[in-house]
């Protein structure tokens, strides 16, 4: 309770989760996740929401990991290049990884309602949900691989297939909800004006279910996720970010996080997409 | 282990059959090599004559290629593309008995272990080009059919023409001969299983079901692969590395090397099959009618609906 940076609201057996620091386009910092943590503890026990539907206040879902080096030592990221232990980085990368994984199993349905920019960690909060509905004004894209950072989320092939993985991990690039949809990221895409009834039906709709039945199917689905590897995913991604993180700086790695620090953020990224203005 | 076929036991299980395939000094034939830019390389498929069939001495070509780009400290993408009209028509079904590339001739009566030795082996060739640690881009156009698909597959990024064929004709019967099962990894759906279970599609597509990355007019094919090599490069290679091998390691966990394995026992499974009257055999056809009398009969009793 007293959260700043989440909102949570239940009614009519819907669960409200609304990321809420539209100053930031709803960056996630160290103390979002950890009020997000707080909140999924008690939605997950709270006999009265049957579904959750996350959210961004403002302008977007969320652009991502907060980037700004200030508040975000848990959550984003370290310096490829910086002197952190191995245990550290390992404790921290299983903490970020198990938050997507948790949510990924929560006994109970999830919806991301998606507006606006859909980012890194944001898109990875979308992509755990079981159900992705957006507007036609939503960007996606995972860019740590422009920086040099590796992408985070093992769910990407079993989602939309390995070709379209490679494509989009492999670029960085940005893309729109139509083709979000197309590649099966997303499950619909309704104009601005029709997004929040149109989740809200939905919602209504899987409310209407008995919520044990519910708990069942998903976690029958999931099941199989479970023999398909998505366990056994999540951890290798963990490791191998760890290698990652580890490896020797070269003169073509973007120094991402010493130019943020001496430049600032927005210098920052303007250099990481940079070189592909001029392509897809 | 003497396997009848004069392949070592080094040579059948090393990991990557490239690395004993020497490029220096070497005297490009059947495939060239080239440097297109400090950091693309292109391997271009050259027995245009022969649609690019797969003997092996382009299989030795090429990975030497794949080596050669490896070795390159400087190449941070390879370029794989057919000379001529095609960038591929699989095995070269009419290759000497004693080359490996093609299915072998039941008249050599290999033991399971021989040939499964064998499959292991051949079709390693296409599982060195997924494990290739830098990015691949297959250009196709025109035929891309049976192994040469599975090539093009193999590779990161598929960009091919809008009216290119992609499909697997097997040597015996025509939808399924040997099913290619590793070409079914790159898309996790119904429409792209459907994809596979047609005979032959169009890249178009082919890019509609996700099997592949892209589709593009003929005429703007080179330049489309050119601006996604060069973005690729922009890239910092060894993110991209660990990347690539963890897709790969995720592509592990869901059973790709179980699928492998399942692919070189289709191959032995269907040269145990006995062919009933109305099917199509290509050994006896072409005993009776020679290669051209085979394709022409299949493609006159078995050609589907072609796709759109």
């Amino acid at each position: 309770m007293g959260w700043k940076n989440i909102k949570y609201e239940v009614k009519d057996n819907i669960g409200w989760i609304t990321l809420n620091r539209p100053q930031k386009l709803n960056a996630i910092n160290d103390a979002m996740s950890r009020e997000l943590d707080e909140v999924l503890n008690q939605a997950e026990m709270d006999l009265e929401a049957k579904v959750l539907v996350f959210k961004g206040a403002g302008r977007a879902f969320s652009s991502g990991q907060d980037m700004s080096g200030v508040g975000t030592s848990e959550f984003l990221h370290p310096d490829p290049w910086s002197r952190v232990t191995s245990k550290e980085l390992l404790e921290g990368e299983r903490r970020r990884q198990r938050r997507w994984e948790y949510i990924f199993n929560m006994a109970k349905p999830t919806i991301a309602q998606v507006h606006g920019y859909c980012l890194g960690a944001g898109l990875n909060l979308a992509m755990v949900c079981d159900i992705t509905i957006a507007s036609e004004d939503a960007t996606f894209g995972d860019l740590v691989t422009r920086m040099g950072i590796l992408p985070t989320m093992p769910l990407w092939p079993w989602v939309v297939g390995m070709k379209k993985t490679r494509e989009m991990l492999f670029t960085g690039r940005y893309f729109g909800a139509k083709e979000a949809e197309s590649i099966g990221m997303v499950n619909k895409v309704v104009p601005v004006s029709k997004l929040d009834e149109e989740v809200l039906r939905w919602a209504q709709g899987i409310a209407r279910l008995h919520s044990d039945g519910l708990a069942y199917a998903k976690d029958a689905i999931n099941g199989v996720m479970e023999c398909r590897g998505v366990g056994a995913a999540f951890r290798f991604t963990t490791d191998i970010q760890m290698a990652g993180l580890q490896r020797p700086a070269k003169a073509e790695d973007l120094a991402f996080y010493e130019l943020r620090d001496k430049k600032g953020l927005r210098a920052a990224l303007e250099a990481r997409d940079a070189p592909f203005k001029n392509f897809p | 282990m003497p396997t009848g076929f004069g392949w070592d036991f080094r040579t059948q299980y090393q990991k990557n059959q490239w690395e004993a395939i020497e490029y220096r000094g070497r005297k490009y034939k059947d495939a060239l090599y080239e440097k297109l830019t400090d950091n693309i390389a292109r391997i271009t498929l050259n027995r245009p004559e022969r649609r690019n069939a797969f003997s092996d001495g382009l299989f030795n070509d090429t990975l030497a290629g794949f080596h050669e780009a490896n070795d390159d400290p400087d190449v941070r993408v390879v370029i794989l593309r057919g000379a001529g009209t095609s960038f591929g028509s699989g095995h070269e079904l009419s290759s000497p008995t004693q080359e490996e590339s093609p299915p072998i001739n039941p008249a050599l009566n290999p033991t399971g272990v021989d040939y499964y030795g064998l499959e292991r082996r051949r079709c390693g060739k296409h599982e060195d080009v997924m494990n290739f640690p830098k990015i691949a881009i297959a250009q196709v156009h025109g035929y891309c059919i049976g192994a040469s698909e599975i090539i093009a597959q193999m590779c990161d990024f598929v960009i091919a023409a809008e009216d290119a064929q992609f499909g697997v004709r097997g040597f015996g019967r025509f939808t399924f001969g040997i099913a290619n099962w590793p070409g079914f990894w790159p898309a996790e759906s119904q429409k792209a299983w459907g994809g596979h279970l047609m005979g032959e599609i169009s890249g178009k597509a082919s890019a509609e079901r996700g099997l592949i990355t892209k589709a593009v007019p003929g005429d703007q094919l080179e330049a489309e692969v050119m601006k996604w090599a060069q973005m690729i490069c922009k890239m910092p290679p060894q993110a991209l590395f660990f990347s690539k091998e963890w897709l790969n390691g995720i592509t592990d966990i869901t059973g790709m090397g179980t699928a492998w394995r399942q692919h070189y026992a289709e191959h032995l499974m269907l040269q145990y099959v006995h062919f009933r009257p109305e099917e199509v055999s290509m050994y006896k056809v072409r005993r009776d009618k020679g290669l051209k009398g085979f394709i022409t009969q299949r493609a006159v009793e078995a050609t589907p609906g072609k796709e759109s």
